[in-house]
């Protein structure tokens, strides 16, 4: 096991080749994801159909949007998006969004909004399922259900915990500082000093998100690798694990956000939904973005396993790695928490 | 009001001594060759900047003839800094301490005349009340009125010397100081405006600009030597000296303008160029940049060429000079796109990309006033259109023919990020307009609209696209004709709508009246759709029919036998306004059948029996009435294309997906 300085290059890339040997977990995100958007396929088609199919519009439509049409459509129809795209627009302004926005919110822009917060439940689930797979020498699909329903009620709070202090962060650093200098921002002598600080602001925000996610990664997975402890002291060991490895975790997910980047600037500059039906077809089209979305899930998967790599690779002196048994062998109870107990005890045979 | 101080006395005392010395130095000399109208209102001011208190103290000498046929006992005058005087001023009222999208500081402006005297000793203060002809506001003080000891007669010309002391406000509406920057625009007493009917001299609104008659301006300005070569006003520098107590003075000339206004900026970088095109008299370019702008100059350059040539083509030379093209520092946006007399601010940011096309469309912008609001000088408070909208119509014309379609940028967190979605002008640039198109009548005063974005929508965007459209009805050569007729007709003398709708008339041979009835005149909307398009195979007929004088049941053969389509397409004015519409019919085989339509009914159905297959009806095929508030219902496809939608649902999926995806990493 012991295998001396690991890089965060290192557990990234072991991270990432764990993820496409068990390509059904990049697979269960990818398709928890479609599913949700799925639901918005009918209102969206419908609303579409109806609006384009006779129109002469339309064939403007097929290749590039068109200004004129989509500020009609907002105009027309603010049934459809509501104020979704202006909250959008606060969200990412200098000024910031405030929650009451969430009151305006209308149409699919609402429900949008809806299912990000079905997501956000979801994806605990998917991440209990993720860091219990992972840690099974052999995998399957089975395994991701059972480790994930496992770990819901503890990952869904973890989950929750680190949204609320996310949003906190936005609201009393990004918000806050911006209500702070509002006034005093103009006062600057140059725009480039307004920019610095507005970077400022923004990258102390991004900074303390980085550190939320982390230490909630950091639980998580010390969560399943050390189910020999009790809850309370897995807890806490996890935060600890956080704040003994900062700069490899910090890599780790510098490199999943770099490369998650790299995709976006790629399917930007190649643009396959551009160019009408002279460059992709639909079926091609919709393939090509289900296949970006589901590299987007591989490269996720691969960042919570280097996060699980860079935590366990090397033992601390304190703690010892007890490999999870194989799924078809029966759970033994030692290796379980006290607080699992029930959870881990079926009936039958698993 | 108090008396003038010693400070005051001494500082008339200078300005007089300084008039004198000009005068026996042969400084007063005309500008141009022959003066470009008769000066009815004309300013002598010497002013001094106290860059600690931010005030400015001045004496004014004030040259004014009564033109009208009547006597004038009263004067009227614009004390405009006094809108920034306190929070129940009318235009603090209307702004709710908002311009332009920003919050006003609270930083109080205001100007206060401390002498107010007649050539023959009279002293008119005593006399001196604050009027509010507008909203009886009784704690506006952006009018004064003063009571003359004997009515000014018709044709007589009058001197007003005065004494005042103007605060400045932090820079929030065209007017004020940033640090060491400074744009002093409206900050003199300034006489309104006498008509037959009487005084036209309306209070400072929010939404509105101004109104003056053209006089020769002849202003000294003394401040710190800090500002050496850093100054720039309306008109020409005569003058550059030091003066004691490490300061220097500037003095600026200009003849028949009816404004005046300065700046000043330590950190300005000054560029010098000359517009030259043949044909026409060289303009000297005075451009005052910020250095953070430093990359920006040659487009500031290039936008202001474009504009003299662009204007000067369709409108006639452009009269004066000189033009001083001001470049406000960050966060004195509120001094950014504004202009006076010879004089223009526009704006641009530090990473603005070229395809947004600033500075380039401010620029051309703020130029374009020279003609509407400089030359012709339309009273701005009554009828903004004719200088607001008219000179959004000719930048759309001129930045469309100079640089094409612009693209936004998308701002995330201060920085932005060019798209590239195409931004047509004059369509996509005047879409505000749209989101209000009834909510007013575009012909209202300035402070009379429902909100101010209403009046940015209509007076701008609406003008814009009534007028964009009446050149597509008349076409561009006689619209030029028209817009030509009305410039050189009515320079310097304030024209009014009636006045262009005159030159219309006169450059068309025909009656528009009819077209700014339901334009300029109405709140209504314009909306044409294609309701129903549809096309079926020719069945042959049923029933009875006359052959051989006897009814058969059996239809003649020319409809037995006839093949083809049946169609039906249907037009309908969904709005209120009527335009007139041309109406295509596509069909297969490349038939293409094109038809015109007063638009005055509610509907038209036209019906083809045994033609070729209708593939598509669209109304107002070439986009000539930009004022049709949906467009999407324009045209109407036969036979559905599902493309797009299918296409576009499945980019919102995608990214449905991907904020889904997105927002979960987070935590």
């Amino acid at each position: 096991m012991v295998r001396g300085h690991v890089s965060a290059a290192g557990c990234f890339a072991r991270g990432v080749k764990l993820s496409l040997s068990r390509p059904y977990l990049a697979a269960s995100l990818w398709l928890i994801q479609l599913l949700l958007a799925s639901v918005l396929v009918l209102p969206v088609s419908n609303a579409l159909h109806t609006l384009l199919d006779h129109s002469s519009s339309g064939s403007r439509m097929v290749a590039d949007p068109d200004f004129g049409w989509w500020e009609t459509i907002r105009r027309v129809h603010p049934d459809l998006l509501g104020n979704f795209p202006d909250a959008v627009e606060s969200a990412t302004s200098v000024e910031g969004v405030k929650s009451s926005a969430l009151a305006e919110l209308e149409g699919i822009g609402a429900t949008a909004i809806s299912l990000c917060f079905l997501g956000v439940v979801l994806h605990a689930f998917a991440l209990g399922g993720i860091f219990g797979a992972l840690r099974e020498p052999h995998g399957s699909l089975l395994v991701f259900g059972r480790e994930g329903m496992r770990r819901f009620p503890a990952f869904l709070a973890f989950t929750l915990a680190a949204m609320a202090a996310a949003l906190a962060a936005y609201r009393w650093i990004y918000l806050a500082s911006g209500e702070a200098w509002r006034d005093r921002l103009n006062d600057l002598d140059t725009e480039g000093q307004a920019m610095v600080l507005t970077a400022a602001r923004l990258l102390a925000f991004l900074l303390v998100l980085a550190a939320i996610k982390l230490v909630a990664d950091s639980v998580r997975a010390i969560w399943v690798a050390r189910p020999d402890l009790p809850a309370v002291s897995r807890f806490f060991a996890g935060l600890a694990a956080a704040f003994s490895r900062p700069a490899r975790l910090f890599g780790v997910l510098l490199l999943y956000l770099l490369s998650g980047t790299a995709l976006y600037v790629l399917w930007i500059v190649l643009d396959p939904s551009a160019g009408g039906e002279a460059r992709f077809a639909l079926v091609p089209l919709i393939l090509a973005q289900q296949v970006f979305v589901f590299l987007r899930s591989l490269l996720k998967v691969g960042y919570y396993a280097g996060v699980s790599e860079a935590l366990t690779r090397v033992p601390s002196p304190e703690y010892f790695y007890v490999p999870a048994p194989a799924i078809d062998e029966p759970l033994a109870l030692v290796d379980r928490a006290a607080d699992e107990a029930r959870v881990e005890r079926p009936t039958g045979s698993i | 009001m108090p008396r003038a101080k010693g400070r005051s006395a001494l500082l008339t005392f200078a300005s007089c001594a300084s008039t004198a010395l000009s005068l026996l130095c042969g400084a007063r000399a005309p500008l141009t060759a022959a003066p470009l109208t008769r000066p009815i209102a004309s300013y002598q001011i010497s002013c001094r900047l106290d860059t600690e208190k931010k005030t400015i103290e001045g004496t004014e000498l004030l040259a004014w003839t009564n033109i009208t046929a009547k006597p004038a006992p009263t004067l009227q005058f614009h004390l405009y800094l006094n809108a920034f005087r306190n929070t129940v001023s009318t235009f603090w009222r209307e702004s709710g301490g908002e311009h332009r999208g920003n919050r006003l500081p609270q930083s109080w402006g205001s100007i206060e005349l401390t002498r107010m005297m007649l050539a023959d000793g009279s002293d008119l203060l005593p006399a001196l009340s604050y009027i509010s002809p507008d909203d009886g506001n009784p704690y506006d003080r952006t009018v004064a009125e003063v009571q003359l000891p004997r009515a000014v007669a018709p044709g007589e010309t009058i001197s007003v010397s005065i004494d005042f002391r103007s605060r400045l406000p932090r820079i929030s509406t065209r007017t004020g100081w940033k640090g060491d920057f400074y744009l002093v625009g409206q900050w003199f007493p300034k006489i309104g405006v006498l008509q037959d009917r009487g005084w036209n001299c309306h209070q400072f609104h929010a939404s509105s600009e101004f109104f003056a008659d053209f006089g020769d301006y002849d202003v000294s300005i003394d401040l710190p030597a800090r500002y050496r070569g850093k100054v720039g006003a309306t008109g020409v520098r005569v003058e550059e000296r030091n003066l004691p107590g490490d300061r220097v003075l500037y003095r600026f000339r200009q003849e028949s303008v009816h404004d005046f206004a300065w700046t000043a900026d330590p950190e300005y970088i000054v560029v010098d160029d000359v517009f030259r095109e043949p044909g026409v008299a060289d303009a000297q370019i005075h451009l005052l940049l910020q250095p953070e702008h430093r990359g920006q100059q040659a487009r500031y350059l290039q936008a202001t060429k474009t504009a003299f040539s662009g204007y000067g083509r369709v409108l006639g030379p452009y009269p004066y000079s000189t033009l001083t093209v001001v470049d406000p520092p960050w966060g004195a946006g509120g001094a950014g796109g504004m202009e006076y007399p010879t004089f223009i601010t526009g704006g641009t940011h530090r990473m603005a990309p070229a395809s947004v096309q600033s500075p380039e469309g401010v620029t051309i912008h703020e130029f374009g006033h020279q003609y509407f609001y400089g030359l012709l000088a339309s009273n701005e408070f009554e009828e903004p259109w004719l200088d607001e909208g008219f000179n959004e119509y000719m930048e759309d014309r001129v930045v469309g023919a100079a640089y094409g379609s612009s693209h936004p940028v998308l701002t995330a967190f201060g920085f932005r990020f060019p798209i590239g979605i195409a931004i047509h002008r004059p369509l996509d640039t005047n879409r505000r307009y749209f989101s209000v198109a009834t909510e007013d009548v575009l012909a209202s005063a300035a402070w009379k609209f429902r909100t101010r974005t209403s009046y940015g929508a209509q007076i701008y965007s609406k003008t814009a696209l009534v007028m964009a459209t009446l050149e597509r009805l008349i076409g561009t050569q006689t619209m030029n004709r028209a817009l030509r007729l009305y410039a050189d007709r009515w320079r310097f003398r304030h024209p009014t709508t009636a006045d262009w709708i005159a030159a219309v008339h006169d450059a068309t041979g025909r009656d528009y009246r009819w077209f700014f009835d339901r334009t300029f005149f109405s709140s209504g909307a314009v909306d044409y759709a294609v309701v129903e398009a549809k096309s079926e195979r020719w069945t042959p007929p049923k029933g009875l029919f006359e052959s051989d004088g006897r009814l058969v049941e059996k239809p003649p053969p020319e409809l037995a036998a006839a093949k083809g389509w049946a169609s039906v397409i249907t037009v309908a004015r969904l709005g209120d306004v009527a335009m007139p519409v041309d109406i295509v019919l596509r069909f297969d085989g490349g038939h293409t059948y094109r038809s015109a339509w007063d638009g005055e009914a509610r509907w038209k159905r036209f019906r083809v029996d045994r033609g070729p297959r209708l593939l598509e009806a669209i109304v107002d095929p070439s986009e000539k009435i930009l004022l049709d508030v949906d467009r999407t219902n324009n045209g109407r496809l036969v036979h559905a294309d599902p493309r797009a939608a299918s296409r576009w649902t499945s980019r919102a999926v995608f990214w449905m997906q991907n904020l889904i995806d997105s927002l979960t990493i987070a935590w």
